[in-house]
C-alpha cells in the first residue's frame, strides 16, 4: 500500500507569550532568537499513521512538504520516523498561498507521484491553522475525504476509520483512494531509531518546483486568492487583574467568597 | 609430645582422594557447562588492563572478601557470612594441613599441634554459629528480602551435618586413644572433647567401629555435597563465580553505557538474553540471591514491582532456559521482557546505583536495566508516554522539559546577569554549564543565578552558552535512547571545541557524570568539575569567606550522581561545615548509602507508577526523623523532587548548596 | 464560485442549521443572532437551511429567532450526518441559492462540512471564528480567528470569492432572543440525495458517557495545574467542584502526570470551556491553556508565584499557597450554603 502523507513545517508552537512577537505590516509572525521550526504537530501524527499501516501491512511511504528548502528537514524527520521517501516543494510562486492555492500544489505534486492508496494530512497546521487543506485536496483530487481521524485500518482497498466527535466517536468505511486528516488523539508519534535514522541521514531530498510538477501559475495569482488576511494582532486583555487582599491566605480566601457570592 | 595419627583407624583412606577427585571433575565441568552458556553472550572487553584489574582484583578481596566491608553494612546478615567464610577458610586450611602432614612425613607436635587442633575446632564452631544465625535469620527472622528456595535449606543442613559428624569424628577417636591417657590434649579440640566425654563407656571396638563409619559418611557427605553442588549449580557455586566476577568488574566509571555503532549496530539494546554480553550472563550467576541490593533499592521501598534481586534472579532464570531451549527452533524461544522483567520494573529504575553499592560480588544491575530500555525503545517503540514526551522533547527542543518553554526560553535565565554569553567564534577557558533543568524550571534558576553571582564574587572568570546549550544527553541515554545521546554528545563536544574550552564547571550531577565520564568515549576530554568542588577550592584559598551567620540545623542530602557514581562526599559537608552557626547533622542513609530522591534516570520526567509512594517523600520522612529545619542538595533534580514533596514548607525548607553559600558570604558593605 | 455567477449573483446571509435532539442546537440559535445583526447590516435577508426527517417542525421555531426564510430538506436521510450526502446536497443547494455569507457552526458536523463544502463551491473560509463584522466601506464579512494556537488572531476576507463561508466557535455569539411573532417563509427543497455519491459510510456511531457535568457544560470549573503536585492534592479541587456543582478540568502538564484522566483536559490540545466561572488553581497559564478557557466569564487564579501568566488573565486573584487556600474556600461556601 501507498500512502503520501503532506507535512508542514511550523514555527514552535512553545513559545513564551511574551516572546511571540509578529510583524503587522508583513502579516508575519517573527519566531524569537534560537527556537528553531519543527513539523506541525498533526502532520507528525499523520506520519505516525502511514507507519503504522506499513507496520501491518508493508508497502510505502511518500511524504511531501511545501515551504522552504529548509522543510527538508520536516522531511527527514518524516524518514527518520518510517517513511521512504520525501519531497519539498519549493517556488516563489508556492510563497504565501491560501488554502486552495497550497491545496493545488500539493494535488499537483500528488498527481505527478502517482500510483496512490491513501493521502494523510493533518487535521489542521500547528501555525495558522486553517483546517481546510486537507479537505479542499479530496475534492481537486475527487476522492473521499474523512476528518479527524484518530484510528485508521486498512482491509483490501478498504478503509475503516476512527473518528473523533465532541462526545464520542463514529467508525466510517471508505473505498480507497481517499483523503483522511488526522487528529493527535491517534497517539504519540515515534521516536526515530535504527536504520531508519540512517537512511534519514543519507537520503537526498529533491526540491521540485512549479515546473516540475506542472502547476500552473496562473492558479496561482494572488490576486485570486479565496481568502486574504488584512490584519493580524496580538490580543491585549485591557482587564485587570484585582488582587485579593488579606494577611493571610485564609483571610484572602473569605475575602474572595464575598467576592463572588454573586456569582454563586 | 602431642600429636595425632592422621587416618587413624582408617583403612583404604585414599579412596576419600579418588571420590573426591570424581566429584571435584564433575564440579569443575558444571563451571565449564555454565562457561559455555555465558559464553552465548556478546563481546565484552574485560581482558584489556589486566594488571590493574588484578590490582583492583586484590584490593578487592582484601576489603571486600576477608574483610566484609559491604557485606557488614547488614550487621547481622554480615557477622553470619563472616563466621561462615572465614570457619571455612580455616577448615580448609587446616585440612590441607592435615593431608600435607601426611604425605609429607613432617608431622606437626607438641603446641603447635595443640594450638592447630584449637584453631581447626574454632573454625567448625565459626560456620556452626554462622549457620544458626543463617537458619534463623531465614526460617526464623525472614525479612522480606530473603528467598528461601530448596537449595538453602539443603546446604545449611549438609553443612550442619558434616561439622557435627567432624566434631563426632574427632571426639570418638579421642574416646578411644586420647582422653584417657592424654585429657590435657583433648581440651584442645574442644568440639571433638565434647563429644569424646559422651562416648568415653563405649568399648574400644564400637568406637572404633563408629568411628569407621561416620568417618566415611562425613567424607562421603562433603563430597556428595560437592557433587550436588555441580550438578545442581547450587548457591555454593558463588565460592569460585562471586571471584570470579569480581575480578572481571567493571574499572571504568559507575554504570557508564557501552555505545551503539549507529552506522553499522544490528542489535538494538537487549531482547534476548544472548544480547547481553558474557560479563552480564555471569553476573546472573554470580549472584545469590541475597537481596542485599533489593533493602536498598528506592523503587522497592516506596511498593514499585522492581526488585534488583528479583529482576536479576528472572533474568538467570532466562539464561537457563537458553540451555534447555537450545535445541528447539528460534520460532518458540521465549520472549526476554515480559516473560522475564516486565516493562513496568525496566522503567521503575533510577539508576542509582545504590543495588551495585550494596552488592557484595559487585553485579552490575543499572546497565542491564538500560539495555533492555534500549530495547523497548529503540527496537519497540515502546515506553511510558511520560518517557516518550520527555524523549520528543530533547529531540525536538534539546531539552527534556516538555511544555517548559511556553514559560521561559533556554536563555531567559541569563537577562540582567551581566554575563559573558559565547557567541560564534569566541574563545574562553571556563564554562559554567547550567543544565536544563537550572535554564528552565524556576526555582533551580534561582539556584543558577545564585551561583553565577558567587562565582563573580569569588572573580572566576566564566563564561556561559545561554540559549546556545542544549541538553547533555543524560536523560535520553538512561532511559535507553542511545541515537539521541550520542547526537548530543558530539554536538557538545563541537561546540566546546569550537570556542577552545578547557574546563567545565557544572551545576548538575547528571551534567557533570555525563560529560566528565562519558564524553571521552565520543572525543570530548575535558576537565569537568563540579560547582561545590570548585567552591570548596576557593573557601580554601580565601577568595570566599563565609562569615554571615545561619542559624540552621541542617543536614545534606547526596546526591547519586556526585556521590555513587563520583565518590564526592566530602566537599559540599566541608563547605557547610564552614557557614557559622550552622548544625550539620547527618540521616541515617549518607554517603555511599544515601537514598536517591526519585529523579534519576530519567525519572525527573517518566512519571512513577502510579498509586505508589513517591521516592522523594520517602526521603523527605526520612529527613523529618532527624529534625532538622533545611534539607540541603546539590542537584537540580533533587531539589526539584522536594520542593514537589515537602508538604509544610515552614518547617522545612529545600535548598541548594550554593544558596547556602551566598547567604553566608560576606555583604559588601 | 463555480463560474458563470458574478460576485453580484451571491445575495443574504445563510445560517446552516443543526438539530439536537430534535430541537434547534444551542449554536444554530447563537449563528441565527450573528446572522440577523450582520443581515440587518447588509440590508439583506436572514435564511436558515434546516435538513433532517423533521426538520420541517422547527421552521417556526427559526423564523421565531430571526430567520426571514427557512429551507427546509426534509430527508430522513439527514438524520444522522454523512460527509458526502451533505457535502453533494448542499452544495447543489448553495449553487441554486447563491448566499453571500454562509455561517456554520464550529462543531462536529461542520469541521468537517465547511471545509470540504468550500472545497466544492470554491468560496473563503474562515474557520473557528470568534467575531464577526461587515466592513463598512466593503461590505465584506472581516473574520477573527485564532492563529499560532491562539498567541495571536488575524482578520480574514474574502475579496473574489463567494459565498463568504465561516465556522463560528460556540457559546462566543449570544443566542437570539426569541420572538414567536416573527413572520418568515418556509420553502421546501425537493431535491433527493443521489445515493451513489456517498462513498464513505458510516458503520458505527459510539458515545462516550461522562461522569457527572460534562466539561463544556459545566457553569463552573476548578482547574488544576502542575502546581498541584498529585493525584491526592486533586480531591481537594475536586471537594470544591462538587460543592459548587462544577467540575474539575486541568492543564495539560496535569494530565500527562496522570493526576487526572486526559478527557478532563482544557486548552489548545484538549477541551475549550467557558463557564460562568474558572477557578485556576497552581497553574501558571501557559497559553496553550489560557486558549482554552478565555471564554469563561470571570476567572479566579490562585498562585503562589505573582509573575504567573495566569494573573494576566484572571479577574481576580491570590498570591499564596493553593492549600491553604482551597480548604477555607470549602469551609465558607458550605458556611453559605448552610446558612
Amino acid at each position: 500500500m501507498h500512502t503520501i502523507v503532506c507535512v508542514k513545517q511550523v514555527p514552535d508552537p512553545e513559545i513564551p507569550p511574551a516572546k511571540f512577537k509578529i510583524d503587522p505590516v508583513a502579516k508575519k509572525v517573527i519566531p524569537p532568537p534560537g527556537v528553531p521550526p519543527v513539523i506541525s504537530v498533526y502532520d507528525e501524527r499523520a506520519v505516525e499513521a502511514a507507519c503504522r499501516l506499513k507496520d501491518k501491512h508493508k508497502g510505502k511511504i511518500t511524504v511531501i512538504s511545501l515551504g522552504t528548502e529548509k522543510a527538508t528537514d520536516v522531511v527527514r524527520h518524516a524518514i527518520s520516523m518510517g517513511a521512504d521517501d520525501g519531497y519539498v516543494l519549493q517556488d516563489e510562486a508556492f510563497e504565501n498561498l491560501d488554502s486552495f492555492g497550497t491545496a493545488y500544489v500539493l494535488g499537483k505534486a500528488i498527481q505527478k507521484i502517482g500510483g496512490y492508496d491513501l493521502i494523510l494530512c493533518g487535521r489542521q497546521a500547528a501555525d495558522w491553522g486553517a483546517g481546510q487543506v486537507g479537505s479542499i485536496l479530496g475534492e481537486i483530487l475527487g476522492l473521499p475525504v474523512i476528518t479527524l481521524a484518530c484510528d485508521i485500518q486498512a482491509e483490501d482497498k478498504k478503509l475503516k476509520v476512527k473518528r473523533i466527535l465532541k462526545d464520542g466517536f463514529e467508525v466510517i468505511e471508505a473505498p480507497m483512494p481517499a483523503l483522511v486528516t488526522v487528529s493527535s488523539e491517534i497517539g504519540l508519534p515515534r521516536l526515530p531509531a535504527g536504520m531508519a535514522l540512517m537512511l534519514a541521514r543519507r537520503k537526498q531530498i529533491p526540491i521540485w518546483k512549479a515546473k516540475d510538477i506542472g502547476a500552473d501559475l496562473s492558479e496561482l495569482d494572488r490576486s485570486k486568492a479565496h481568502t486574504e488576511i488584512t490584519e493580524i494582532f496580538i490580543p491585549t486583555r485591557e482587564m485587570k487583574c484585582e488582587m485579593i487582599s488579606g494577611a493571610t491566605p485564609a483571610e484572602m480566601a473569605a475575602n474572595l467568597v464575598s467576592k463572588l457570592a454573586t456569582m454563586i | 609430645m602431642a600429636f595425632r595419627e592422621v587416618f587413624w583407624n582408617i583403612s583404604y583412606g585414599y579412596l576419600v582422594y579418588v571420590l573426591a577427585l570424581i566429584a571435584l571433575a564433575i564440579w569443575l565441568f558444571s563451571f565449564y557447562r555454565r562457561y559455555q552458556l555465558w559464553r552465548q553472550g556478546r563481546p565484552d572487553e574485560r581482558f584489556r588492563e589486566i594488571g590493574e584489574r588484578i590490582g583492583v582484583f586484590i584490593q578487592t578481596v582484601i576489603v571486600d572478601i576477608f574483610v566484609h566491608r559491604k557485606f557488614l553494612r547488614q550487621p547481622f546478615s554480615g557477622i553470619m557470612h563472616l563466621t561462615i567464610f572465614w570457619g571455612f577458610i580455616i577448615l580448609l586450611l587446616a585440612s590441607a594441613v592435615d593431608a600435607i602432614s601426611y604425605y609429607s612425613g613432617y608431622h606437626l607436635q607438641g603446641a603447635p599441634y595443640l594450638w592447630f587442633s584449637l584453631i581447626s575446632d574454632l573454625g567448625g564452631f565459626l560456620i556452626l554459629a554462622g549457620i544458626l544465625m543463617a537458619a534463623f535469620r531465614r526460617y526464623l527472622w525472614k525479612p522480606k528480602s530473603l528467598n528461601s528456595v530448596l537449595d538453602d535449606g539443603i546446604l545449611l543442613a549438609s553443612m550442619t551435618a558434616i561439622i557435627i559428624t567432624g566434631y563426632m569424628i574427632e571426639g570418638l577417636r579421642q574416646a578411644a586413644t586420647e582422653i584417657r591417657p592424654h585429657p590435657d590434649w583433648a581440651i584442645w579440640s574442644p568440639g571433638g572433647w565434647v563429644f569424646a566425654k559422651l562416648f568415653i563407656d563405649l568399648s574400644e571396638g564400637a568406637l572404633r567401629s563408629w568411628h569407621k563409619f561416620l568417618w566415611w559418611f562425613h567424607s562421603v557427605l562433603t563430597i556428595g555435597i560437592i557433587l550436588y553442588s555441580g550438578l545442581a549449580f547450587s548457591k555454593l557455586q558463588h565460592v569460585i563465580v562471586s571471584p570470579l566476577n569480581i575480578f572481571f568488574r567493571s574499572l571504568g566509571p559507575l554504570a557508564a553505557p557501552s555505545p551503539i555503532d549507529i552506522e553499522k549496530a544490528e542489535i538494538m539494546g537487549v531482547g534476548e538474553i544472548k544480547d547481553f554480553t558474557w560479563k552480564q550472563l555471569l553476573d546472573l550467576d554470580a549472584c545469590t540471591n541475597c537481596g542485599r541490593c533489593e533493602d536498598v533499592c528506592p523503587a522497592w521501598a516506596t511498593n514499585k514491582p522492581l526488585s534488583p534481586r528479583k529482576l536479576v534472579q528472572d533474568l538467570k532464570g532466562h539464561m537457563l532456559k537458553l540451555s534447555s531451549n537450545s535445541v528447539h527452533s528460534p520460532e518458540i524461544r521465549p520472549s526476554l521482557i515480559g516473560e522475564g522483567p516486565t516493562e513496568a520494573e525496566i522503567w521503575a529504575c533510577t539508576t542509582c546505583a545504590a543495588c551495585q553499592e550494596a552488592c557484595p560480588v559487585y553485579v552490575e544491575h543499572i546497565l542491564k536495566i538500560i539495555d533492555l530500555r534500549r530495547h523497548l525503545v529503540l527496537a519497540q517503540n515502546k515506553m511510558p508516554e511520560s518517557a516518550q514526551l520527555m524523549l520528543r522533547n530533547m529531540q525536538m527542543r534539546g531539552h527534556p522539559w516538555a511544555g517548559a518553554q511556553s514559560l521561559r526560553l533556554r536563555g531567559d535565565w541569563t537577562t540582567n546577569l551581566d554575563l559573558k554569553i559565547l557567541a560564534e567564534g569566541d574563545h574562553i577557558n571556563t564554562l559554567l554549564w547550567v543544565g536544563c533543568t537550572g535554564a528552565l524550571v524556576d526555582r533551580n534558576v534561582e539556584v543558577t543565578v545564585s551561583l553565577t553571582r558567587v562565582l563573580k564574587a569569588a572573580g572566576v572568570d566564566f563564561a556561559v552558552l545561554g540559549e546556545g546549550e542544549t541538553c547533555c544527553g543524560d536523560p535520553a541515554r538512561r532511559a535507553g535512547y542511545e541515537f539521541q545521546f550520542q547526537l548530543m554528545a558530539e554536538q557538545n563536544i563541537e561546540i566546546f571545541k569550537s570556542h577552545h574550552i578547557q574546563e567545565i564547571i557544572t551545576s548538575c550531577p547528571h551534567c557533570y557524570n555525563i560529560i566528565k565520564n562519558e564524553y571521552p568515549k565520543y572525543g570530548g576530554q575535558f576537565k569537568v568539575i563540579h560547582y561545590s568542588q570548585l567552591l570548596w577550592d576557593l573557601l580554601k584559598q580565601e577568595k570566599l569567606n563565609l562569615l554571615n551567620e545561619i542559624h540552621s540545623t541542617l543536614t545534606y542530602h547526596d546526591p547519586c550522581y556526585l556521590g555513587r557514581y563520583n565518590g564526592l562526599y566530602s566537599e559540599s559537608r566541608e563547605i557547610l561545615k564552614m557557614i557559622p552557626k550552622v548544625t550539620l547533622k547527618e540521616m541515617k542513609r549518607s554517603k555511599e548509602r544515601s537514598f536517591c530522591c526519585g529523579g534519576g534516570g530519567g525519572h525527573m520526567w517518566i512519571e512513577e507508577q502510579p498509586g505508589t509512594q513517591k521516592i522523594s517523600q520517602k526521603r523527605i520522612e526520612e529527613v523529618m526523623k532527624i529534625e532538622v529545619d533545611t534539607v540541603v542538595t546539590s542537584c537540580p533534580y533533587c531539589l526539584q523532587m522536594f520542593e514537589e514533596s515537602i508538604e509544610n514548607k515552614d518547617s522545612l525548607k529545600a535548598k541548594d548548596l550554593v544558596e547556602m553559600v551566598e547567604l553566608s558570604l560576606k555583604k559588601s558593605s | 464560485m463555480m463560474g458563470g455567477e458574478t460576485m453580484n449573483s451571491y445575495k443574504g446571509v445563510m445560517v446552516l442549521g443543526e438539530i439536537a435532539e430534535g430541537r434547534l442546537a444551542p449554536i444554530t440559535i447563537e449563528l441565527l443572532g450573528i446572522g440577523r445583526r450582520l443581515a440587518d447590516e447588509l440590508g439583506e435577508e436572514l435564511s436558515v437551511l434546516m435538513m433532517g426527517g423533521k426538520a420541517g417542525a422547527l421552521a417556526r421555531e427559526a423564523i421565531a429567532y430571526g430567520a426571514d426564510k427557512v429551507y427546509v430538506g426534509e430527508d430522513s436521510l439527514f438524520d444522522e450526518y454523512n460527509s458526502d450526502a451533505y457535502t453533494q446536497w448542499i452544495a447543489n443547494f448553495c449553487q441554486k441559492t447563491l448566499p453571500s455569507i454562509l455561517l456554520i457552526g464550529h462543531t462536529d458536523i461542520g469541521c468537517d462540512l465547511a471545509p470540504r463544502l468550500n472545497g466544492r463551491l470554491r468560496g473563503g473560509l474562515a474557520m473557528d471564528a470568534v467575531d464577526l463584522k461587515i466592513d463598512p466601506s466593503t461590505k465584506l464579512l472581516v473574520s477573527t480567528r485564532p492563529i499560532f494556537g491562539g498567541n495571536a488572531y488575524a482578520k480574514v476576507v474574502s475579496k473574489s470569492a463567494r459565498p463568504q463561508m465561516v465556522t463560528i466557535r460556540t457559546k462566543i455569539f449570544p443566542p437570539a432572543e426569541r420572538n414567536d411573532s416573527r413572520q418568515g417563509q418556509v420553502i421546501l427543497v425537493e431535491e433527493k440525495v443521489d445515493p451513489s455519491v456517498v462513498k464513505a459510510k458510516v458503520v458505527d456511531r459510539i458515545k462516550e458517557e461522562v461522569e457527572g457535568v460534562k466539561l463544556e457544560d459545566a457553569e463552573i470549573i476548578v482547574s488544576g495545574g502542575h502546581g498541584v503536585g498529585s493525584a491526592k492534592n486533586f480531591e481537594m479541587l475536586w471537594e470544591l467542584a462538587r460543592l459548587l456543582g462544577g467540575t474539575v478540568g486541568a492543564t495539560r502538564r496535569a494530565c500527562d502526570e496522570g493526576w487526572i484522566p486526559v478527557t478532563r483536559q482544557i486548552g489548545q490540545s484538549g477541551k475549550v470551556v467557558s463557564p460562568k466561572l474558572y477557578i485556576a488553581v497552581a497553574l501558571s497559564g501557559a497559553m496553550s491553556h489560557i486558549v482554552g478557557c478565555l471564554g469563561s466569564k470571570c476567572i479566579v487564579a490562585i498562585n503562589k508565584d505573582p509573575e504567573a501568566n495566569i494573573f494576566n488573565v484572571a479577574h481576580f486573584g491570590i498570591v499564596a499557597d493553593y492549600k491553604e487556600v482551597l480548604p477555607v474556600l470549602i469551609q465558607k461556601f458550605k458556611e453559605q450554603r448552610s446558612g
